[in-house]
């Protein structure tokens, strides 16, 4: 050994005031060997740490529809670690859904989609407490659905259910993670409810003629790719490890795949969260 | 899983304080030293052994 070595050594040894062994002890009481395992590769990432993972353990996140965007929100959320997740739809599954919602499978025919991604979910991480509710979500439910809830995902595919949640959020001013897709396109849009442009704000009223997937089709990975980004903002939401696509939305084209930031301000005259 | 223990371990731990980790031969000793320096800690590593000052 050089002497410099020798010399930055001791330089240690003389300020060392902690001394673990990584492989004979815990050394994070706060996780579990268990939980340190899972969520290795996450509490690896230099943005990420063990006060991120804490913030998700302690979170309780609902998700509004377990279809197509819904799936891989819920399966990232579970897998990542979220305390707790509510699991809204009162829709049963139908063979035309599995081409896309991945929580879904041709056994589950006929089930309560809240009750079958519930089971999957429970089966990707019991440490995380699944709340199935078998109910739509309208303005007279909403209110009492999100309140208590740390964040909102929305992964609902009418605009008359995110104008509903987005208004119940902007009251209870819960976050909510908003998205769409239809064919080979869709949108994801943050929304901290009084401090950036919330849903209506950036989309004031909605088209008259809006096409529904039944009838416009939509591929299984572009639901998959927007669900993933919802299930991205979420976590960044949550952890705070990065900022969220706020004050505006992403418009993603996966025909051309292009990626489009759209800016969006906050409305003196919205109805839902100019008040706040 | 080593250096993720020992950058949890780190992530408690003041700017200047030093953190000693016992590496099995093999993978961890290759990992945990490299992981350090790229995560801008100050490492020494003598045998098995490898000391890291928070950066």
């Amino acid at each position: 050994m050089s002497n410099s070595r020798r010399g930055f050594l001791r330089e240690l040894a003389s300020v060392v005031t902690a001394a673990k062994d990584a492989i004979e002890q815990p050394v994070v009481p706060d996780l579990t060997d268990a939980e340190v395992e899972r969520y290795s590769r996450q509490l690896v990432l230099p943005e990420w740490g063990a006060a991120a993972q804490l913030a998700l353990t302690e979170a309780s996140v609902l998700v509004i529809g377990a279809g197509a965007l819904g799936s891989p929100v819920g399966l990232y959320l579970a897998g990542a670690g979220v305390g707790r997740i509510g699991i809204v739809d009162d829709d049963a599954v139908e063979l035309s859904n599995l081409h896309r919602q991945l929580l879904h499978f041709t056994p589950d025919l006929g089930t309560p989609k809240s009750e079958s991604a519930a089971a999957k979910l429970r089966f990707l991480n019991p440490d995380v407490v699944i709340e199935p509710y078998q109910v739509r979500v309208a303005a007279a439910n909403a209110p009492a659905l999100v309140e208590g809830q740390d964040l909102v995902v929305d992964c609902s595919d009418s605009f008359a259910t995110r104008y509903a949640v987005n208004a119940a959020c902007c009251a209870a001013r819960v976050p909510v993670v908003e998205a769409g897709v239809l064919g080979m396109a869709g949108m994801v849009m943050s929304i901290k409810p009084g401090r950036t442009a919330c849903y209506r704000c950036a989309f004031p009223t909605a088209p008259a003629d809006a096409p529904r997937c039944a009838d416009a089709g939509v591929l299984g990975p572009a639901a998959g790719v927007i669900g993933s980004l919802q299930a991205m903002e979420a976590l960044k939401l949550l952890t705070g490890v990065a900022p969220a696509i706020a004050d505006g939305f992403l418009q993603v084209d996966l025909a051309t795949a292009e990626f489009l930031r759209v800016r969006a301000a906050r409305r003196e005259d919205c109805p839902d969260c100019s008040p706040l | 899983m080593t250096w993720v223990r020992t950058k949890l371990e780190l992530e408690r731990m003041a700017a200047g304080e030093a953190l000693v980790v016992r590496c099995r031969p093999g993978e961890a000793l290759e990992n945990v030293p490299r992981s350090a320096r790229d995560a801008g800690h100050r490492v020494a590593v003598e045998g098995t052994t490898v000391r890291i000052v928070r950066a």
